[in-house]
């Protein structure tokens, strides 16, 4: 395939607009996230401040990395896709498309800002409250109609695959966001509204749209970047697409059904604890498919791991989303939750699918996109994304080995007995217990960051240095609707 | 030079949040609601500009023959 510049005019601004906000809001996630671990290990770093304290720090950071960091990358990459795949501009024109970036922006600011003012709804990636909750319906509409609308219009006969798991992101996202967010208010001037849920149900319901988030937030949209992004820069067919459909409708049947793992050992019935377990575990099969799909679709290509680091972080991101697959079922067996919830190996997971995955993934769309929106033949350094590559790898291991040991630790000092029945360690005892991996945790921290800074001057340089060429023809590519 | 219907959809949403962000702030009893109101008005109100900047943009880029497009 040879196509040139000619090709019909995609909204390409808006792209560029997201690519942006998702490099800027990486360094702000990934700096707070590294302020909220020093003060996990050295409290005096709360300062004595209400604001700067890690209660309301810590959604700044969970929020920053889901929603504006992946929630950006997720916006750009699948504008970027579905236009190409669908071969037709994006539908509803530049002024809709230029309210949902500011719109998503304006949204997160506002969220930012809200907890650290400490007003919060208090439940986990969904603390915003009910007015900043229908700002975001709206902005999610909004692109529902975009995405789906351009779909429609295609001219292309086939919905290539990364579209569908765009959709179904999309679409999941609106349903878990209004029904996990029906709230009173105390009234339409108060920011403080209550549940229409309480009790388990709420509990339910939280966890419901917790893990979904997880499923489809940053795993179903991220699919669609990978199932786009490896094929393009591999030079490679996806290994097979019918796994890729399979993939698809098991992965969106099955997550939906995974949240109450969340809530092992609690007042929830017994029945629906097993029903998620059950869930979780078979989301293995689906998982482990897509992931090798991903992986083998670089047969015939392995050599350009060598020499494209952009690839060798989308396909090191199918690898941690391989092993944070079959970690989550193993910690969702009631048994194996006894021993690792509430513990930080739940942390250590959970980063090891944000960063290894969500993160790599993000980092091998950006090195691959930004050379192609910004008309540049190739990134200013191979050897900056190489090192880019390598410390954010020995961070992500710092990491998920600290918060293993940690967790496991935490876990064996708070069911251990002594002679008498009585418990062997007080809480205090399990907190000191913990400190040197909550420093190591912090070191892998500070070497993601570094990663990070270190891609943010290469990809400015590749825009802004003379020394990077003009490029003269898009990037060839096969087996992509549309392209 | 015709409008958008994408832009007036846009400008017509800008009113009605724009209207709603000065209630919010008129009425707030709480810091958060304050902020919230009157930034969502700045918001429209910038937005709006941005619409009628990018309108007379064009319009001129058209008037001198050349081509937009982002």
């Amino acid at each position: 395939m040879s196509d040139t510049l000619a090709l019909p005019r995609y909204n390409d601004a808006i792209i560029k607009k997201f690519v942006i906000a998702t490099i800027f809001w990486g360094v702000v996630a990934f700096l707070v996230g590294v302020v909220i671990a020093s003060q996990l290990a050295w409290p005096e770093m709360n300062l004595g401040l209400s604001f700067t304290n890690f209660g309301r720090l810590r959604p700044v950071h969970t929020s920053a990395a889901i929603f504006a960091f992946g929630g950006s990358a997720l916006f750009g990459t699948s504008f970027y896709i579905v236009q190409r795949t669908c071969r037709v501009r994006l539908f509803g024109g530049e002024a809709i498309a230029n309210f949902i970036f500011w719109g998503y922006q304006f949204f997160i600011v506002m969220a930012a800002l809200s907890y650290v003012m400490g007003f919060s709804q208090g439940q986990e990636y969904a603390e915003p409250e009910w007015h900043l909750d229908l700002w975001l319906t709206v902005v999610w509409v909004t692109y529902a109609v975009v995405f789906i609308g351009t779909v429609l219009k295609r001219e292309e006969p086939h919905i290539y695959v990364a579209n569908w798991f765009f959709m179904a992101f999309i679409l999941t996202i609106a349903v878990l966001h209004l029904g996990n967010n029906i709230a009173m208010p105390v009234s339409l001037f108060t920011a403080k509204s209550y549940n229409i849920a309480s009790g388990v149900q709420n509990a339910m319901i939280q966890w419901w749209y917790g893990h979904n988030a997880v499923g489809f937030f940053l795993t179903a949209g991220f699919l669609g970047m990978m199932y786009y992004f490896i094929p393009k820069a591999s030079g490679r067919p996806v290994y097979s697409y019918r796994i890729s459909i399979v993939h698809f409708w098991s992965l969106v049947f099955m997550y939906i059904w995974a949240g109450p793992h969340h809530l092992h050992w609690t007042a929830l019935p017994d029945w629906t604890q097993t029903l998620g377990m059950a869930f979780s575990i078979m989301l293995w099969m689906p998982s482990w498919g897509g992931m090798i799909n991903g992986i083998m679709t670089l047969s015939g290509a392995w050599d350009k791991l060598r020499t494209d680091p952009g690839l060798r972080f989308s396909v090191t991101a199918v690898g941690f989303y391989g092993m944070a697959t079959f970690e989550g079922p193993v910690m969702s067996i009631r048994d194996v939750n006894a021993l690792s919830h509430y513990t930080d190996w739940g942390i250590g997971h959970v980063h090891s699918g944000a960063l290894g995955w969500v993160a790599f993934i993000t980092f091998g769309a950006m090195y691959y996109l930004v050379p192609v929106l910004w008309k540049r033949e190739d990134l200013y350094s191979r050897k900056l994304a190489s090192w880019h590559f390598w410390i954010s790898t020995l961070g992500i291991v710092l990491y998920i080995t600290s918060m293993w040991v940690a967790g496991i630790m935490q876990g064996l000092m708070w069911r251990a007995y002594d002679q008498f029945g009585f418990l062997q360690y007080s809480f205090a005892e399990s907190v000191n217990a913990v400190h040197p991996y909550y420093v190591i945790r912090l070191l892998g921290g500070v070497l993601f960051l570094t990663g990070m800074l270190i891609m943010v001057y290469n990809l400015i340089m590749t825009v802004w240095s003379p020394s990077t060429d003009k490029r003269v023809t898009m990037p060839a590519g096969v087996a992509l609707a549309g392209e | 030079m015709q409008v958008e219907a994408g832009d007036l959809v846009a400008g017509a949403m800008m009113l009605v949040f724009g209207l709603i962000g000065l209630m919010l702030a008129s009425g707030a009893t709480d810091n958060e609601m304050y902020v919230f109101g009157l930034s969502l008005t700045g918001f429209a109100a910038v937005f709006v500009v941005g619409l009628i900047k990018r309108h007379y943009d064009k319009a001129e880029m058209h008037a001198r023959g050349e081509d937009w497009h982002v």
